[in-house]
């Protein structure tokens, strides 16, 4: 149930909706296609609709502009790495005359909060957003009259907020006009785990901050997509000499922090893990993935960590037999690169996997070390990170 | 919520398993054996498309009944249910535990495995848990482990050779508490080879919304009068650790407390990556591992800074160690066929659960019949008589019926006996001789549902077909049918003859509209077949439901008639005629 961010065009689409609100809008992407049906105004906004925090302030919004000039922002934001983009029509306004809503939920409700001074720069004027609980004690009529919503449209909100399984909406800012209210800037955050509930967005509808990506994480994203077990990897420092090949949610964030608590932080090239049981050509392909980042840094000396805890239910005979596979396929330039390789690791069929592994290691002479669960994790890192120093 | 002295009191959880999952179901069954348990914890599966799964049971085997729904449970069954563990798909994980809230009056304990439920589906979980007494731990949590007790989920390990090596199996005084599945295994080792043992264990799930917040876990630790001290394993992400260092404070939580919070390296990252858990993202600075770390600190907690900190703080109450229990079980193979009729005892075979000689000596044949076609033992005089009855009434009607002349034509054939008997008993099927199970089965479900006998027929009428267990050739309301005569002085049963009385009422109807409509043999036997079920052996509607889908019924056919054909097949061969042929005045050729 990670959050994520969705969309800020579909976001507007399900708000709208909920709130009996016309809503005139475009979702472009990269394509030229996707900007031929903008039509009937004079004056445009065009905005990256990408998950990107203080978007005005990064110039990554441009009021105010004809429709010929849209295509050429569109294409610079394109040269700039973004994919997503809003266009609305332009409605110029006071800035003073802008609000804040937001809803958020805790364990124990949700929250409603408000201001009157709404816009960029909300967070510096925090004392002036007000939060209420949503429960039978609400006083509807009274966050009506302070919203300048309709107590059918607050209400309509709030369920809009259930039935999509959001965790953060945030209408940021909207004015009063002659023609009713308008919602300028609207963020929602999902719980993605809801997805297979709603109709209204769906995992494409999913927006992530830009970020240099590395196509090794790129293939393991693919990978965890394809796939019914989960694999993430993160690089860190391209050029680190700790690589990590880790299982297990809590066991992987353990196995990095000890290294960053350690000092050894600098040295620390990637973060990632699977989980789930995974197959033995998945868990090959992810080794491949870590160990084509490993062979491409230029530390001089450099070690893999192959670790997890007590594995509850991924076959470790399995998973090792692709992670084998994958070392295989790199032994000759792991042994010319002098690597090593630890592993400590514990679950199903442990005795099997680590006799194989071993076996693997000691006949390319990239053999650190293989410990089972009687050595810790601590321990078994800490000679790895001994290996490292010598 | 409850507390878990409370749990410790119930020396005999029954837990309900909401899904399959076997590598769970297996590790808490093998925890059961090695604690010393004389019965399986588990009760009853909830899945579909089976009737029961087979667990070892130490080197053993045993059988776990499986429902299709907890509705299918008898209400002393849902009565008698303390536990469960939800392993239903996050898509279910609402639905099913509610069902267990409404259906199971006397839950006290819970886990939830799935990873992914959504964050609200959990909240109206929890809305529902906390109007009930229960500790309900997840979603994505590996379960409960109290020691001596039960073993809810998979935590403490899912091969018997880990749960043995984990020295889990009696009690310490350190509690374990984590928001990781992995990790709270590790934690469990890590006390128990500093030579402590453990309290409790329970594994929170790194969701946002933890049913059992880490919290309300720690409270549940000060209250329990076993747990001297508390291990907790806490990630970046949320406010929980804030709630801790408050309940510190106000000395509401004065037990040693040693915590591990994961996640500092999440200050490596210019943007912090969504780490394994849910929960595990730092949105704010005072989400961060080690903001929450000072916070404990801070209050008094021990904090270690390194995942060896937790062993060496233990090691300092080696003066604490205890007696360890272990036990193991050895290797172990899954049989390919269970049976509850016969089987291979010592070197000695026996029979319905006694020697074969024993069985045999103490009953006749009907008995021994109806035993075995039933897979326990039965006494009532009642229900053998009818059986003895019925077997004797079936064993033949005369060499014109299609299963006697088919064994009569390869008799004659030259064929052996059991391939003439097979030939007869080919035979037996929708129209020869299995009207008494489907006739079984339309009683059944009228009585079952209550139909009227006029719908009933008409339903029949409708379709175009006849009623199985209805008409006859020859006899008719003013001629009836001297057997059914017979048989009705087996009526008179404790249930009212219900399924007879059904029956009769159907036969009103038909015989209205046509007078050879009448219940004949097979709906006879059938209906009183079900009333003494019923009223003798106490059998449901559920089981006789699944006797008729087992073809119980026509197996009294097959047993009596097979008889028939052995004796047409002797007969045959004693006056050895040599092959049967048709004559051509006997099949017309039509051009």
């Amino acid at each position: 149930m990670p959050r994520r961010k969705l969309s800020e065009y579909i976001s507007k689409k399900i708000v709208h909706d909920a709130l009996d609100l016309p809503y005139i809008g475009w979702g472009i992407d990269t394509t030229a296609d996707s900007l031929k049906a903008i039509a009937g105004f004079s004056r445009y906004v065009v905005k990256v609709d990408q998950a990107v925090k203080g978007r005005f302030k990064r110039g990554l919004v441009v009021l105010d502009v004809p429709k010929m000039d849209i295509a050429a922002i569109v294409k610079k934001y394109v040269s700039e790495g973004f994919e997503h983009f809003i266009v609305e029509p332009y409605v110029s306004h006071d800035s003073v005359a802008e609000r804040y809503i937001s809803i958020s939920h805790g364990r124990t409700g949700l929250n409603l909060s408000l201001s009157k001074h709404g816009g960029v720069d909300i967070e510096t004027n925090p004392e002036s957003i007000v939060t209420v609980a949503i429960n039978e004690a609400t006083d509807w009529d009274a966050l009506a009259q302070q919203t300048l919503f309709t107590v059918e449209q607050l209400y309509a909100l709030v369920e809009s907020y259930k039935q999509n399984h959001f965790t953060f909406l945030e209408i940021n800012p909207y004015i009063q006009t002659d023609n009713g209210i308008l919602l300028l800037d609207l963020a929602i955050e999902v719980d993605d785990a809801g997805q297979s509930f709603v109709s209204s967005w769906q995992n494409s509808d999913i927006r992530e901050p830009k970020k240099t990506t590395y196509s090794q994480e790129t293939a393991v994203r693919l990978l965890d997509k394809g796939s019914v077990a989960s694999f993430n990897l993160s690089v860190i420092n391209p050029n680190g000499s700790i690589f990590l090949l880790l299982s297990g949610g809590g066991a992987s964030v353990v196995i990095a922090d000890e290294i960053y608590n350690k000092g050894f932080g600098k040295g620390l090239a990637n973060y990632g893990e699977y989980s789930g049981n995974p197959q033995a050509h998945e868990a090959q392909k992810y080794t491949s993935e870590v160990l084509e980042l490993l062979l491409a840094s230029p530390a001089p000396r450099k070690v893999l960590f192959i670790g997890g805890a007590v594995a509850n239910f991924t076959d470790i005979a399995t998973t090792f037999s692709g992670v084998i596979a994958a070392i295989d396929a790199n032994a000759k330039q792991l042994a010319a690169q002098h690597v090593k390789i630890y592993v400590r690791r514990g679950g199903p069929r442990q005795e099997l996997g680590l006799k194989n592994i071993r076996a693997t290691l000691e006949q390319y002479g990239i053999l650190g070390g293989v410990y089972d669960p009687l050595t810790t994790i601590v321990e078994a890192l800490g000679s790895a990170l001994e290996g490292l120093s010598k | 919520m409850i507390q878990i002295d409370e749990l410790r009191a119930e020396k005999d959880m029954k837990i309900i398993s909401l899904g399959s999952h076997s590598g769970i179901i297996q590790s808490m069954l093998d925890y059961d054996f090695l604690i010393g348990k004389q019965q399986p914890s588990i009760m009853a599966i909830v899945a579909s498309g089976r009737k029961q799964e087979r667990y070892f049971w130490g080197q053993s085997e045993v059988i776990i009944p499986v429902v299709s729904g907890l509705e299918k449970l008898t209400q002393q069954q849902q009565r008698a249910c303390t536990g469960f563990i939800n392993v239903q798909s996050a898509r279910r994980v609402l639905s099913s535990s509610k069902q267990a809230f409404e259906l199971l009056p006397n839950l006290k304990v819970g886990s939830i495995f799935a990873e992914q439920t959504p964050e609200f589906h959990t909240l109206e979980i929890l809305k529902l848990a906390k109007q009930r007494n229960i500790l309900i731990v997840g979603p994505s949590s590996v379960g409960i482990l109290l020691p001596g007790r039960f073993k809810l989920g998979a935590i403490g390990g899912t091969q018997h050779a880990q749960i043995s090596a984990a020295n889990i199996i009696s009690p310490g005084n350190c509690a374990v508490v984590s928001t990781s599945g992995g990790i709270v295994n590790e934690l469990i080792h890590t006390v128990t080879s500093a030579g402590l043992g453990l309290s409790f264990g329970l594994a929170l799930g790194g969701d946002r919304f933890p049913l059992t917040s880490p919290a309300d876990a720690l409270l549940l630790a000060e209250a329990d009068p076993q747990t001297k001290r508390i291990v907790y394993f806490g990630e970046l992400g949320g406010v929980d650790e804030y709630e801790i260092a408050k309940l510190i404070e106000q000395k509401k939580l004065t037990k040693e407390l040693i915590v591990y919070i994961a996640g500092t390296v999440a200050e490596l990252f210019e943007t912090p990556p969504q780490f394994g858990h849910a929960k595990a993202f730092a949105a704010t600075h005072d989400e961060s591992a080690s903001a929450k770390k000072d916070i404990l600190r801070e209050a008094g907690a021990t904090v270690c800074e390194t995942f060896a900190d937790v062993a060496s703080t233990l090691a300092l109450y080696k003066n604490e160690m205890r007696e360890v229990v272990s036990d193991t079980i050895g290797e172990r193979h899954k049989s390919l066929i269970v049976s509850h009729i016969s089987g291979d005892r010592h070197g000695e075979t026996s029979l319905l659960g006694s020697d074969l000689l024993t069985t045999i000596e103490r009953q006749s044949m009907a008995s021994l019949v109806l035993s075995m076609l039933l897979g326990v033992q039965i006494d009532s005089q009642r229900a053998i008589n009818f059986t003895d009855y019925v077997l004797r009434m079936l064993v033949d009607h005369g060499p014109y019926v299609s299963g006697a002349i088919n064994t009569i034509v390869a008799a004659r054939a030259g064929k052996d006996l059991v391939s003439s008997l097979a030939a007869g008993m080919l035979t037996i099927g929708p129209r020869f001789g299995g009207a008494i199970n489907d006739a079984a089965d339309n009683w059944l479900a009228g009585v079952q549902e209550e139909i009227a006998a006029r719908t009933f027929t008409e339903n029949f009428a409708k379709k175009g077909v006849a009623i199985p267990g209805i008409g006859h050739k020859k006899y008719r309301v003013d001629l009836p049918d001297p057997r059914v005569q017979a048989l009705l002085q087996f009526a008179g049963n404790t249930n009212g003859d219900r399924y007879l009385m059904f029956a009769r009422s159907v036969e009103h109807v038909t015989t209205a509209k046509k007078d050879i409509l009448i219940l004949n043999v097979d709906g006879a036997i059938a209906a009183i077949m079900l009333d003494i079920l019923e009223s003798e052996l106490g059998y449901g509607q559920e089981q006789l439901k699944e006797l008729v889908d087992i073809e119980f019924f026509n197996a009294l056919f097959v047993l009596s008639r097979s008889i028939g054909f052995t004796a047409h097949y002797l007969d045959q061969r004693r006056h050895d005629e040599g092959l049967l042929r048709l004559s051509p005045e006997t099949v017309r050729y039509i051009e």
